[in-house]
């Protein structure tokens, strides 16, 4: 399967050859790991091997925590602290625990951010690309040398990591669903938190002390930690010693997540996409009831004598909430459950969308025409025309003059999110959340890069961007120096294909991209305060089509889409006609893939509106990086291959289908759609701020009794999912009642022998349509569907 | 539509707009002299500049964008990207730092050697005239080797930033010199 993949040439052979293509300090591996010592007295490992062993039947698979007590991993690598010396700069003044290496004065520098001296309080995010792993060096040796070697290791090093994960997933089979971390990119990101504080002090020359400290971590979820570093920078002014650094370091890294349940890819977009607080909840406990087991069988009282109290359950499971006790204060901490790609600290959508959106509305302004960028004119919405840039890879630079770097910061981090939609990745990678002109020369080697910067210089110097966001204006600036989009292969390709249809571009259809409306649907999203994980849905949604449609795009112009592994038994899009079985004895056999357009000149017109910034995309890091990913995450995340859930789930939604047509679907889905994985991937397709299971409910209504007693099986399913439990009680009233008629009719129907057991004698089925009340059975079931 | 309504105010009454560079040693006084014009008639403290300040100030009909970049030794490399477009070249001495006064030559020569600095007017302030021992502004142009400058409109005026002496008359030798309104 993944051979079949063209091999992502990317950067990687950039940064072979040019040391600095990121342009950040590219750091030294870390001195080498030092293992948590068990903070306790008892050890986790041995413990855990022998019940992954006697872990038979009875019990549910084992939760996996997502930050284990034994992890080698601490929360936090690094304290640093820097100071701006009055004679000479930026200076770096301690380390903890050691010297985090690299070239610390670039360090200082950005520690220190332009303009700190005018405020008495800052705070900015910036990454180091620090290797994990890999032969250690002596850290003494001199920074130059050491990043170019280091970065040419890390070429070949990420080679190698890539053919490994294939080969995992492939191996490990029905496991794999716990292997879904991010394809490799290289080590993953060092995140730097970082807080400077400038007091007036006449006691001291030139009447003030700057002072910044930082949190290196490799969680994205660093802004939890903003309350202890306000502490702790008021500590340091009043004892500047390494010890001040270590009680940071100690009190951080004694954090404990470990009750954090490790949810699978599957999980992880059910629990983004919905509000239910109570989502899978069921694994919080389990984690709690595992922890309990766990210390009776070490024979451990718990310190406390009351045992339920130690541990509570998350009030909202979309948090975990701990605490880090810092000098005897407890600091309450929420711990986000689902951490997508590209979601680092906590930034506001919501914020980067007004701030471009309000001046647009009173008095828009013209762009200059770029095919990658103005898909929809000149006056195309600047976030759509931000979102092309960052899909395209253009240079993007956030400037916020007079504003603390905190804020630019956090509009680059939106803007990454924005972009990637939790679905596309690379751009953190490449984004410097923060940066001056000291790291001007590094910041133009990256080809495609976020950027911001306080200083509005970089806006007299349009050779170094290609799109200027002005924070305090809430204005987008197309560079007069941006390259033209290339004319490409399959741009050429798709007019010539589509010299032969009417020319759609120009009719009456103004928005032939959607974008128009989808915006206009995110600001009343905004005005109606939907809050901000409605808006990260909506991306998310937003970059999914794009995606999907891109897939079309491929595979109507080149043949086939690297975009979308084709499930068995499918073939290309016109030789595999959608809605018709493979196999006439088998409804799950049921074709056709893809993104569903309501009819062909539909398509045709929304291609040809996203050609050019597909074709600008399918260059790109991102581009490449998905197409690792959709390999590496094939199974865990699309445990049902055959029938396409997506395709025929919009085709529901979206198309007038002949009852033979639905009838089909609904008999394939309840075919198809089993197993506790089936119903995730199901639910995925069906999230509910799409209306959920409205259009698999309608299957209740269906004239063939066939289809509506399938229907209910599945949803007898999905009710007795600890997930699909809640998408069922969203269910409407109307949709439930058909459900409960088609139940009793069956019921009614069947002889009055046995009330047990269903008619077609599907095995799943069977388990829970034997309940004579199934109001009572749907609320019950839970607890056993989780044994499969 | 508000720029064009300005710049049309602008076309009709004159006002020139002027972009200007103020750099110098580390603690030569150039944020003072920058807040000074900024505020003319209030007492300023100023405490090291991390990166840069800027400011508008309007004087005789010409609006002057002030940049203000710090001076220590490390980010004195930075200074070059703040060159184009620049019309005014504001250099700061410490008229009382006689031993630095060979470094703060040789900066100034680098920044006006720059092709992109070719065009600019320079002004060179003479501060700290209240401190004993200082230069004169005519040791100083001796020290700066200003006389060897060819093709080069310059102007040394003696300045006590603290409490604003000579600051204006240097910024109205700035106004009177500046040829051409800048194309925006």
């Amino acid at each position: 399967m993944a051979s079949t993949l063209p091999y992502r040439p990317s950067n990687d052979s950039l940064s072979t050859s040019n040391p600095k293509t990121n342009g950040l300090p590219r750091l030294s591996p870390a001195p080498s790991f030092i293992g948590r010592s068990p903070s306790g007295s008892h050890s986790h490992t041995s413990f855990r091997r022998t019940s992954a062993e006697n872990t038979v039947g009875y019990k549910p698979r084992r939760c996996k925590s997502q930050y284990p007590l034994d992890s080698p991993e601490r929360h936090v690598e690094y304290i640093l602290v820097a100071s701006f010396h009055i004679d000479r700069g930026p200076i770096m003044e301690h380390q903890y625990p050691g010297p985090i290496s690299g070239d610390e004065s670039m360090l200082a520098e950005l520690m220190l951010p332009d303009q700190t001296h005018v405020r008495s309080q800052d705070w900015t995010i910036f990454f180091l690309h620090k290797d994990t792993s890999g032969d250690d060096d002596d850290d003494s040796e001199s920074g130059k040398k050491k990043k170019k070697r280091k970065s040419k290791y890390r070429g070949n090093e990420e080679g190698a990591d890539i053919q490994h994960e294939n080969v995992d997933e492939a191996s490990e089979g029905e496991s794999s669903e716990e292997d879904d971390e991010e394809g490799g990119e290289g080590p993953p990101l060092m995140y730097v938190l970082n807080l400077v504080n400038t007091k007036q002090d006449n006691t001291v020359r030139r009447g003030a002390v700057v002072k910044a400290m930082a949190i290196c971590t490799r969680h994205s979820f660093l802004h939890i930690y903003k309350p202890l570093l306000l502490l702790a920078l008021e500590d340091y002014f009043k004892s500047p010693y390494p010890e001040t650094l270590a009680s940071l370091y100690d009190a951080v890294n004694n954090m404990d997540l470990s009750l954090m349940p490790k949810l699978s890819i599957l999980e992880r977009h059910i629990l983004q996409s919905s509000n239910t607080k109570e989502m899978f909840i069921e694994k919080f406990e389990q984690m709690i009831r595992q922890r309990e087991e766990e210390e009776t069988e070490n024979g451990e009282c718990p310190p406390s004598p009351k045992k339920m109290s130690r541990y509570v359950l998350p009030r909202d499971t979309h948090e975990f909430e701990s605490k880090v006790v810092y000098h005897d204060i407890p600091i309450p901490v929420k711990i986000p459950t689902v951490i997508w790609p590209e979601t680092v600290g906590d930034f506001s959508l919501i914020k980067l969308i007004q701030t471009f959106a309000g001046p647009h509305a009173s008095s828009p302004q013209a762009f200059p025409n770029h095919p990658h960028l103005t898909t929809s004119g000149p006056f195309t919405h600047p976030i759509i025309v931000l979102v092309n840039a960052i899909l395209t890879q253009k240079r993007v630079v956030f400037l916020g003059h007079n504003r603390p770097s905190g804020e630019v910061a956090e509009a680059v981090l939106a803007a990454c999110a924005l972009a990637s939609g939790g679905i596309l990745r690379g751009f953190t990678r490449h984004a410097f959340p923060y940066t001056d002109l000291t790291k001007i020369d590094d910041l133009l080697k990256v080809p495609g890069f976020i950027a911001g910067v306080t200083n509005p210089t970089f806006a007299n110097h349009p050779e170094w961007w290609d799109i200027l966001c002005d924070l305090p204006t809430g204005r987008m600036k197309i560079s007069s120096h941006v390259e033209p989009a290339p004319v490409t292969e399959g741009l050429l390709f798709f007019q010539q294909q589509n010299a032969l249809l009417p020319n759609h571009t120009s009719n009456a259809n103004s928005d032939p991209t959607g974008d128009n409306i989808f915006i206009e649907d995110i600001l009343r999203s905004i005005s109606n305060r939907h809050g901000e994980n409605a808006i990260r849905a909506k991306w998310r949604a937003y970059i999914t089509k794009f995606v999907r449609v891109a897939a079309a795009f491929e595979e109507a112009v080149y043949g086939a889409s690297n975009l979308y592994i084709i499930g068995p038994g499918e073939e290309l899009s016109p030789d595999s006609p959608t809605g018709q079985q493979t196999d006439a004895s088998d409804p799950a056999s049921l074709r056709g893939h893809g993104y569903v357009w309501s009819d062909e000149i539909a398509k045709q017109r929304e291609l040809s509106a996203s050609v050019s910034r597909i074709e600008g995309w399918r260059n790109t890091r991102s581009y490449y990086s998905y197409i690792q990913d959709i390999a590496a995450m094939y199974f865990p995340a699309r445990p049902i291959q055959r029938p396409d859930l997506f395709h025929h789930h919009d085709r529901l939604r979206s198309l007038k289908l002949s009852h033979a047509e639905s009838a089909a679907i609904y008999l394939a889905l309840s075919h198809a759609v089993k197993d506790y994985a089936g119903i995730c991937q199901l639910l995925t397709v069906a999230p509910e701020n799409q209306a959920g299971l409205f259009y698999l409910s309608m299957g209740l209504f269906h004239p063939d009794q066939v289809v509506r007693e399938a229907t209910v099986e599945l949803l007898d399913r999905i009710a007795a999912h600890p997930a699909g439990r809640h998408f069922w009680t969203h269910l409407s009233r109307f949709a439930k009642l058909a459900y409960f008629r088609v139940k009793r009719d069956r019921d009614a129907a069947q002889s009055p022998i046995s009330g047990v057991g269903s008619p077609t004698g599907s095995n799943a089925g069977a388990s829970f349509g034997g309940e004579p009340q199934s109001l009572v059975g749907v609320a019950l079931g839970e607890s056993r569907s989780r044994k499969s | 539509m508000g720029g064009q309504v300005s710049k049309m105010m602008g076309k009709i009454f004159g006002t020139k707009e002027m972009r200007i560079l103020m750099l110098g040693l580390d603690a030569a006084g150039k944020t003072t002299i920058l807040y000074k014009l900024k505020l003319s008639n209030q007492d300023v403290t100023t405490i090291p500049t991390v990166g840069f300040n800027v400011e508008s100030v309007t004087y005789k009909n010409v609006k002057f964008n002030v940049w203000d970049v710090g001076g220590q030794d490390k980010i004195r490399p930075l200074w070059r990207h703040y060159y184009s477009g620049t019309q005014g070249l504001i250099f700061v001495v410490d008229s009382s730092d006689t031993a630095r006064m060979e470094e703060a030559r040789s900066e100034l020569h680098k920044i006006i050697n720059d092709r992109e600095m070719k065009d600019a007017l320079l002004l060179v302030f003479a501060n700290k005239q209240d401190i004993g021992g200082h230069l004169s502004p005519e040791e100083v142009t001796q020290q700066l080797q200003l006389t060897k400058l060819k093709d080069k409109l310059w102007y040394v005026a003696p300045s006590v930033a603290t409490d604003g002496t000579g600051i204006f008359e240097g910024l109205a030798w700035l106004s009177n010199n500046v040829k051409t309104q800048p194309q925006k």
